[in-house]
């Protein structure tokens, strides 16, 4: 009697969720309607297979996409924002979801352990590291076909291009290099010894490369006019990933997760001068970090204490904190 | 008996219910869950792996079933049949390796996939259900209401052959449209090549021994 009471609480709760889901979808689209399209944060769930997805003005969460897929792990948005796409690393696939409709549209497979996803600068292609294959898988974003793979190093595990999409740097954290990866002939040019299990790559705001050696204590700088590691700096245990701001007339400056310090390091983000600026208390494992458009607002996620933080970078403050699903990993910031 | 009908409208609402929500209805394609077709005849041996790493082995006919992530291996000397569900024969020639995948796509279903490493196949693609990608390392073959061969050397280099229909031929740097009697060529770091004419039945000979 309890059990079927319960049954029936579950069924009105389900019925509730999903009334209330529609019901959501439906108020978020005429709010759009109404102050036209908003800048938005996605957060990968590793442990929940999933994307949280928040306004990225009021900070509040708008919905949650299920990957359909398993550990969801890194997320590349396009330039539009319609199309979010999302690594799965147990299951070597990868998810299209559409911004719009908050849904997962299609899952590719791409390779074993699918870890990391960017897309070209065209946004035609998403490339995919996938680190059990030691391979690049090559997404065509249109038809979701894979048109071809590369062959790189051990363990790829980061993954960005040029300014001018000549090159792809890939980081392999078992053979501790970047590989330079010429676009046009999808051929390795030169592979540049970095560090210690390298793994976070990223396009940095004066067109150079940044990387953090998260089996190490440092980020380093490579300069896609020499194929050069032109610097690098410690800035504690286990580096995760690398966002731009700006504090008020200082920057850009470079903010990076420690996870083993539980802070965001600020670093100055000229590599002929790297230097620590400040450190910033964030939750506990912080991992993913994302800039706004402007530099002002950083959203930092915790592994462990699974949520999101937003920081003004202004005042280096924490301005909200916002819960999301378990292990989230990577964050990507959309801006309208 | 109120009660059970109640109860059976009342699960058939909250499963309609729990399909519009995120994640609900059809999921995608689960490695080793349903066969996804069989392994019908081997001329030598068609080695058949697990995505455990169980190995299985196929001489002559049979009916090996086939799942989502097994990879098929044919040495020298060895050639075998395939048929993929729903109606897809595929013909592996020596010396070939394939794993078989899908994608899920929310408007044109399950997609199956080759993904030839090495090796030669042969394939007779349907419509809807029954179209077929096969992805080399520098190309994507889509056939639908098509018949085709597709080679694969060991530097990845891919060459289609349209033996009936049309089919594509993707590369990162564009894609080809290969018409019937004709065949184009996909290597790594170039698009494909214009279709040229091709001899089609001369393509195709290989199968004859296993398909038979």
């Amino acid at each position: 009697m309890r059990g079927i009471h319960m049954l029936e609480l579950k069924r009105t709760g389900i019925v509730a969720l999903a009334l209330g889901l529609v019901a959501g979808c439906a108020d978020l689209q005429m709010k759009e309607a109404e102050d036209g399209p908003r800048s938005r944060v996605f957060v990968a769930n590793e442990s929940s297979n999933t994307v949280t997805v928040v306004d990225g003005d009021s900070f509040q969460v708008l919905a949650t996409v299920d990957s359909r897929n398993h550990a969801t792990h890194d997320l590349a948005v396009s330039r539009d924002g319609r199309w979010l796409f999302a690594t799965n690393l147990a299951s070597g696939r990868l998810s299209a979801i559409n911004t719009r409709a908050l849904e997962t549209v299609a899952s590719i497979a791409t390779g074993d352990r699918a870890h990391v996803v960017t897309l070209t600068n065209d946004n035609r292609q998403a490339w995919v590291a996938n680190i059990g294959d030691n391979t690049i898988s090559i997404v065509d974003t249109g038809t979701f076909r894979i048109l071809g793979t590369i062959a790189v190093g051990k363990g790829p595990t980061g993954l960005t291009f040029s300014r001018d999409g000549r090159f792809a740097y890939v980081s392999n954290q078992g053979d501790k290099t970047v590989e330079v990866i010429d676009t046009a002939s999808h051929r390795v040019l030169k592979a540049i010894p970095v560090g210690t299990n390298p793994h976070f790559l990223v396009l940095g705001p004066d067109g150079r490369i940044w990387g953090t050696n998260t089996g190490g204590t440092d980020i380093y700088v490579i300069d896609p006019a020499t194929q050069d590691k032109v610097g690098a700096i410690n800035v504690g245990p286990a580096p995760q990933q690398i966002a731009f701001g700006f504090k008020g007339l200082q920057g850009p400056n470079a903010y990076v997760t420690v996870a083993g310090l539980n802070r965001v390091v600020v670093v100055s983000a000229d590599p002929s001068n790297l230097r620590i600026l400040e450190q910033i208390d964030v939750g506990q494992r912080p991992n993913g970090i994302s800039n706004n458009r402007e530099g002002t607002r950083l959203f930092v996620v915790h592994e462990t204490s699974n949520d999101l933080k937003v920081i003004d970078t202004g005042s280096s403050s924490v301005l909200a904190t916002v819960p999301v699903g378990r292990k989230p990993i990577r964050v990507v910031y959309h801006g309208n | 008996m109120t009660a059970r009908a109640g109860w059976g409208g009342g699960v058939v609402i909250a499963l309609a219910i729990w399909s519009l929500l995120p994640g609900g209805g059809a999921a995608p394609a689960a490695a080793q869950g349903v066969p996804v077709g069989t392994a019908q005849n081997a001329v030598g041996t068609l080695v058949v792996v697990r995505t455990d790493g169980i190995e299985h082995r196929l001489q002559g006919r049979g009916s090996l079933p086939l799942y989502e992530g097994d990879v098929l291996r044919t040495e020298t000397a060895s050639q075998a049949l395939i048929q993929l569900r729903p109606g897809m024969p595929v013909a592996l020639n020596e010396r070939t390796t394939l794993k078989i995948l899908s994608r899920w796509d929310k408007t044109a279903g399950t997609i199956r996939i080759l993904r030839v490493s090495r090796g030669g196949v042969w394939a007779k693609a349907g419509d809807g259900a029954r179209q077929l990608e096969i992805e080399s390392p520098a190309a994507v073959a889509a056939a639908r209401d098509a018949e085709i061969d597709l080679k694969v050397a060991e530097d990845g280099q891919t060459a289609l052959t349209v033996v009936q229909g049309t089919a594509e031929l993707g590369t990162p740097f564009g894609v080809c449209s290969v018409r019937g009697g004709t065949a184009s060529v996909g290597a790594r770091g170039t698009p494909c090549t214009a279709p040229q004419p091709a001899n089609a039945a001369t393509a195709v000979n290989w199968k004859q021994a296993v398909t038979q």
